[in-house]
C-alpha cells in the first residue's frame, strides 16, 4: 500500500459540511442538513453521519444519501484498541452501512466509546490514556479496520474534562498518525478543552505536529462551565463557539496542506442560529475547499 | 531493570468505576491494595483531579435508569437505592473489567436470589435480550431462548406487578418511597419461556419440565451428543432422542453457536 502522503492525493476535496447522528432532527428546532443545503449553498457540500450501529441510519441519513450527495462516515462504537471490539458481525454492519452511505472516508474519535462489552447503557466517549503504550494497541485497530472497509479511517481527537497521561494530545495523535500511517481528524473545540484542561495557550504544540496528515478539521460550540471550582469546556455543539475554538481553526487550516473537509457541529440547533458559524467557517476555507460541490460537479 | 509497561486498557476500566463511583476513587487515590491495577497504572489515575470525575453529574443516574429499564419489578422489591448500590459493587466491576454487559452482571451477580423468581424471570429476559453475548461453540439453548424454573405462580405475580407499575415504570419507581412489602412466591415449581424476537418484543410463556430441563441443559452450549444424552436421561426414547434434538433446532429453540 503506498503511504499516506501519497493516498491522501486520491481523497476528494468535500468542503464544508454538517454533521449528524441518528435521531438528531427529533429535538424541536434541530437542524435539518437537506434544508441547509438548499437554503444557503456551499453550508452543507457533505454530510458527516455519526453511526452507532446498534441504531442504524435514520430518515435524514438516509434520504442524504439516496440523492447521492457526499458523506463521511463517523463511528460512534468502536473502541479502536479493543481488538474484540471489531468482530465479524459489527465489521459486517459497517460494511452494509458503508454500502447505504458510500462515505469519502470513515472517522471518529479515538477513544473509549463504551465500557465493558458494547451494550444499552455503557455507551460513552473517554479520551484515549496519553502514554507511548496507548499509541501501538489503538494504530493496530486502525489499520485493521482500514483493511476491513477499504476506506481511509481517520483517528480524531475525542473531548474530555479530564485527560490521563503525560503526552500532549497533539503529540499523541502524532505518534498515532505515523504507527498507523494514517490521516487525521482535528476537532478544533476538543483540542480547545485539551489545552485549557492542561492550562495550556490554544496553539500549544502546534509546530510538531504533522499538520500535512490533516484531511478533516471540526468546529463546534462549547460551553464554559465549572465544578467545585475547576473550570472545564462542555463540548455541547451550542450556537456559541469559544474564541479559542476559532483560534485553533484558523492556525489548523493555515497549515493543514491536504485538507479536504470541514465540519460544523451543531444537530440540535435551528439554521438561522447557526448559519453565522458557518459563514465565518466557509470564510476560512482555502480557495480548492470553497465551493467544493459545485467544483465536483 | 525497564519498569513494566502501563497497561492502558486496564486504566481506562479502572478510570470507568471511578467515574460511576467515588468510593472506588477514593480506593485508587488511597494506599491499600488494587489487584487489577499496578503502582504505574495507579500513580497515573492518582494524578487525575478528583473534581473533573464530577462534571457529569448525571452519569450514574442514566446507568441506575438503564437497570430499572430492565428490571423494573426487581427494583421496586429493592427499592432504587439498592439498585443504585450495584454501581459500587464488585459485580458492577467486574462487568467493566471483564467486557461484560452490566445488565446481565446486575441479574446474575449482584440481584442473585434477592427478587426471588421475579429476579430470575427479568435476568432471563435480559439474556434473551441479548443475543449476540458471547458463547462457547457446541449446541445450546437458543441465544434469544432463556428456560428456567421459578417458584409456582411467578409469572402470574410478574405479569400483575408491572401491571401495578403501569406505562411509565420508571415514573412509578421514582415516585416509589419504600420497597413493595409483598413478596414473589417462594414455593413450588413453574417451568418457563423467554423468546425474543428480532423486533425487540419479548414473548414469556410456560412449557413442559422436560423441554426446560433440556434447554437448560443445553446452556451453556455443549457437544451435540451430549444434549442428545441429556435428552436420553431426561425422558426421550433412546432412537428418538437425535430426532427431538433436530426438531428444537428446526423451531429455533435450540441452535448452533
Amino acid at each position: 500500500m503506498p503511504a499516506f502522503l501519497d493516498r491522501v492525493r486520491d481523497l476528494p476535496r468535500l468542503g464544508l459540511g454538517v454533521s449528524t447522528e441518528y435521531g438528531a432532527r427529533r429535538q424541536d428546532g434541530a437542524l435539518d442538513p437537506a434544508a441547509l443545503r438548499t437554503q444557503h449553498p456551499g453550508y452543507a457540500d457533505f454530510l458527516e453521519v455519526g453511526v452507532e450501529i446498534v441504531k442504524g441510519l435514520d430518515e435524514d441519513a438516509l434520504a442524504w444519501a439516496a440523492r447521492g450527495w457526499p458523506t463521511t462516515y463517523h463511528f460512534l462504537d468502536v473502541n479502536l484498541d479493543e481488538p474484540a471490539d471489531l468482530d465479524a458481525a459489527w465489521l459486517a454492519a459497517v460494511r452494509a452501512t458503508i454500502e447505504r452511505l458510500r462515505p469519502a472516508w470513515l472517522c471518529g474519535d479515538a477513544g473509549l466509546w463504551h465500557f465493558g462489552a458494547r451494550d444499552r447503557g455503557q455507551m460513552l466517549l473517554l479520551p484515549p490514556v496519553l502514554v507511548p503504550e496507548a499509541v501501538a494497541p489503538m494504530a493496530a485497530g486502525i489499520v485493521a479496520l482500514r483493511e476491513a472497509t477499504g476506506l481511509e479511517v481517520l483517528p480524531e481527537n475525542p473531548p474530555g474534562s479530564l485527560f490521563v497521561g503525560e503526552l500532549h494530545l497533539l503529540d499523541f495523535f502524532a505518534r498515532l498518525a505515523d504507527a498507523a500511517d494514517t490521516g487525521l481528524l482535528v476537532d478544533c473545540a476538543h483540542l480547545a478543552m485539551f489545552q485549557r484542561a492542561r492550562g495550556l495557550p490554544p496553539l500549544a504544540a502546534f509546530d510538531a505536529f504533522p499538520w500535512e496528515r490533516v484531511v478533516e478539521l471540526h468546529i463546534a460550540g462549547g460551553k464554559a462551565a465549572e465544578v467545585d471550582g475547576l473550570p472545564w469546556i462542555d463540548d455541547d455543539h451550542g450556537p456559541e463557539v469559544l474564541a479559542d475554538t476559532w483560534a485553533i481553526a484558523e492556525a489548523a487550516i493555515e497549515r493543514a496542506t491536504n485538507l479536504r473537509a470541514v465540519i460544523v457541529e451543531c444537530e440540535r440547533n435551528p439554521i438561522a442560529t447557526v448559519a453565522p458559524i458557518f459563514a465565518r467557517a466557509q470564510g476560512l476555507l482555502p480557495p480548492a475547499l470553497r465551493g467544493a460541490a459545485e467544483a465536483r460537479a | 531493570m525497564s519498569a513494566a509497561a502501563i497497561d492502558t486498557i486496564q486504566v481506562q476500566r479502572a478510570l470507568v468505576c471511578m467515574l460511576y463511583d467515588p468510593a472506588y476513587a477514593a480506593r485508587v487515590r488511597g494506599e491499600g491494595p488494587l489487584a487489577e491495577l499496578g503502582e504505574r497504572e495507579r500513580a497515573l489515575l492518582r494524578a487525575v483531579d478528583p473534581r473533573a470525575l464530577r462534571t457529569d453529574a448525571m452519569r450514574r443516574a442514566r446507568a441506575v435508569q438503564a437497570i430499572l429499564e430492565e428490571y423494573p419489578v426487581s427494583a421496586a422489591l429493592l427499592g432504587v437505592p439498592a439498585v443504585d448500590r450495584f454501581f459500587s459493587s464488585p459485580a458492577f466491576r467486574a462487568a467493566v473489567f471483564e467486557r461484560g454487559s452490566m445488565a446481565l452482571s446486575f441479574g446474575t451477580e449482584f440481584l442473585k436470589e434477592r427478587a426471588l423468581g421475579v429476579g430470575a424471570l427479568e435476568a432471563a429476559i435480559a439474556r434473551a435480550r441479548r443475543p449476540d453475548r458471547p458463547r462457547p461453540p457446541g449446541l445450546g439453548c437458543a441465544a434469544n431462548v432463556a428456560a428456567l424454573v421459578v417458584p409456582a405462580g411467578t409469572l402470574e405475580w410478574y405479569q400483575q406487578a408491572r401491571a401495578r407499575l403501569g406505562a411509565d415504570p420508571l415514573r412509578a419507581l421514582a415516585a416509589l418511597r419504600r420497597p413493595w412489602t409483598q413478596r414473589p412466591p417462594k414455593r413450588g415449581r413453574e417451568h418457563l419461556l423467554v423468546e425474543a424476537k428480532e423486533g425487540g418484543e419479548v414473548s414469556i410463556g410456560g412449557a413442559s419440565e422436560a423441554l426446560v430441563d433440556l434447554l437448560r441443559a443445553a446452556d451453556p452450549p455443549r457437544p451435540r451428543a451430549e444434549v442428545v444424552a441429556a435428552a436420553i436421561a431426561l425422558g426421550a426414547e433412546a432412537d428418538e432422542a437425535d430426532e427431538l434434538v433436530a426438531d428444537l433446532l428446526g423451531d429455533g429453540l435450540l441452535a448452533e453457536s
